[in-house]
């Protein structure tokens, strides 16, 4: 079945990039126009998107497989890769933050240059030749337009939103967070009007906005700020576009590291990220969807989540793994009544089912289900750190109980549940004594076998995901 | 908490030796339609114990003539798998409890959703 190989995928270093040539978009619009064929696209594109920390290795596997994508890079935050497959299909990638159509992908800008040359250096290597930007934006006009379904949907859905938080939850405030304003003007006002102007002109004027992040070597001459007007001027003299900073057309990436020089388009205002089917977020919906990923579910696997909470790890199981069971257990009924609403919310009624009950007595009998997938609480939100650390021996040895042989295990841990959790399960002598804690279960752990770990950020924290496999000689079924 | 969840589930008071099956005291009970997949029930088939979902699926009289021993060659008996999905998946159980069968514990269902958390002195 599927398995991960970290050397499948290149990362690359500066100096390869420097080597690398990449295939542009002007490249590919000399060979074919821009006609699209029912369903997909007629040429492969070549796309970008940026990643959680730790995601990046998900993401690659992800394109390769649901997109069979080639030409795929990683660097840290963000994943490169060629398709042609239907942008229906690009955007429904799960591992992925935000989606974007690459308008060039170059050797980081030299250091050769002071801050009063920024202008020229801007025009050679950032803007470079014309034609490169108008067919890039005749591209993402197409997949734009693909996409029109999608976007009206997700429009639907946010405004269904608020109009919930309207009727629900007390007055509605007065001034919504500037991020969520943004948003929501696009979202209401934007593709409509969109639609309008390229039908009623012949030549629509084409607004944009800059959006540039610099670190290293060009942030110390140049602040993004600066260098993103200067880029912005260069981008409205020489193309004609027009800036419009606050409901604009297009939006300008631009990315300039010590490492490279990226540009591109984002295909989406959302990120890819918020998923629509999902109403009450816990744990990062990309990381869950990578737990679930490397659960090895299968059609007509049983899959236990032991604390489940909102049940987004669940969700994202259940969206992926249609014909599989799912039974989600919290001790907490406050938050199982969310998780029950997700799951009516996702549709996903048929095949998630709920209990209450605590992680250190799961009322299933032993060897019962193929996967157990948990995001063990860290700590924080229990009253005390000592008491999840205390809690997690009980824990696995409960989970691991209940696996069949042959099962896989995935764990979701803090750096220092990681360790707790690696000097449990090593055969040491200290794994008894904290194994097997006065009142504790006096049965032996389950042999479970580490087969790998994966580092990912959670916002303000890290995660570790450990993924363990059950060893076929153990307990018997009771 | 559909029997298929039901199927999956024991009795873990302490000291017991016997606590599956439950015993299913319902006091609503839904049935409510659900797509049917032949590959997901045939695959869940081997996973069950037969008994438990028969006695079950008895108790609540939504017993759809399932047979007391399962059939053989069940994977392409296409009307055997249907009347076992409609068991499995649609009938529900909405309200009412679980009751160990050899303490006697009873678990309340409320909601669809069955509390199997024990009292500190029961674990």
């Amino acid at each position: 079945m599927k398995r991960r190989n970290p050397f499948r995928f290149r990362k690359h270093t500066a100096r390869h990039n420097l080597l690398l040539r990449e295939t542009r978009v002007e490249d590919l619009m000399a060979e074919h126009p821009p006609v699209r064929e029912s369903g997909g696209l007629s040429v492969p594109l070549r796309y970008y998107c940026t990643a959680g920390k730790g995601m990046e290795q998900f993401l690659a596997e992800e394109v390769h497989l649901k997109l069979s994508a080639s030409d795929v890079h990683y660097v840290s935050g963000k994943v490169f890769f060629t398709t042609s497959a239907d942008i229906q299909k690009v955007v429904g990638l799960k591992s992925a933050e935000r989606l974007f159509l690459l308008l060039k992908r170059e050797a980081p800008l030299s250091d050769t240059w002071s801050a009063g040359q920024a202008a020229r250096v801007v025009q050679e290597r950032i803007i470079g030749e014309h034609q490169a930007w108008s067919s890039a934006l005749q591209w993402w006009q197409n997949l734009r337009q693909a996409l029109g379904e999608v976007e009206a949907d997700q429009n639907t859905i946010r405004r269904g939103q608020k109009r919930k938080w309207f009727e629900g939850e007390g007055p509605l405030p007065l001034a919504p967070p500037p991020g969520v304003l943004e948003g929501e003007r696009h979202l209401a006002g934007a593709p409509a009007s969109e639609e309008g102007e390229v039908t009623s002109t012949q030549k629509p004027v084409v607004t944009f906005r800059v959006c540039c992040r610099c670190s290293g070597t060009v942030a110390r001459k140049l602040g993004s700020q600066d260098l993103g007007r200067l880029i912005g001027t260069a981008i409205s003299r020489q193309l004609r576009w027009k800036v419009e900073l606050r409901e604009p057309k297009v939006e300008v990436n631009v990315h300039l590291t010590d490492d490279h020089c990226v540009i591109g388009m984002p295909i989406l205002r959302l990120p890819l990220a918020q998923r629509c089917y999902i109403r009450t977020t816990g744990l990062r919906s990309t990381v869950a969807w990578a737990m679930a990923s490397l659960a090895d579910i299968k059609p007509g696997s049983l899959v236990l989540d032991p604390m489940c909470g909102v049940g987004t790890v669940l969700l994202e199981a259940g969206k992926e793994y249609q014909g599989s069971f799912f039974l989600g257990m919290d001790i907490d009924p406050s938050q199982l009544e969310k998780a029950s609403e997700n799951i009516r919310f996702a549709e996903l009624s048929n095949s998630i089912e709920l209990l209450q009950s605590s992680v250190t007595a799961i009322p299933s009998p032993s060897c019962s289900v193929e996967a157990v997938v948990c995001d063990v609480p860290f700590g924080r939100k229990f009253s005390s750190r000592v008491e999840a650390a205390a809690l997690l021996p009980a824990a696995v040895k409960e989970m691991g109980r209940v696996l069949r042989p042959g099962g896989t295990l995935v764990l979701l841990l803090s750096p220092q549940l990681s360790i707790l959790l690696d000097s449990i399960l090593s055969p040491s002598p200290t794994a008894d004594c904290l194994g097997n804690q006065p009142g504790g279960d006096p049965r032996p752990l389950p042999s479970l076998q580490l087969s790998a770990t994966y580092r990912v950020g959670l916002g303000a924290t890290d995660g570790l995901i450990h993924k363990y496999r059950k060893m076929p000689q153990c307990d018997t079924r009771t | 908490m559909k029997l298929l969840t039901h199927n999956m589930l024991t009795s873990h008071v302490k000291g017991i030796t016997k606590g599956y099956p439950l015993l299913i005291k319902a006091t609503e009970v839904k049935v409510s339609e659900v797509e049917f997949n032949p590959e997901f029930v045939s695959r869940m088939i081997p996973k069950l114990e037969w008994a438990a979902l028969v006695q079950a699926a008895e108790g609540l009289g939504h017993l759809n003539d399932l047979p007391v021993e399962l059939v053989p060659d069940f994977e392409k008996n296409e009307d055997f798998l249907r009347r076992v999905h409609r068991v499995l998946l649609e009938v529900e159980v909405v309200e009412g409890c679980l009751r160990c069968p050899e303490s006697g514990r009873e678990f309340p269902i409320s909601r669809g959703i069955p509390n199997m958390l024990l009292n500190e002195d029961e674990v």
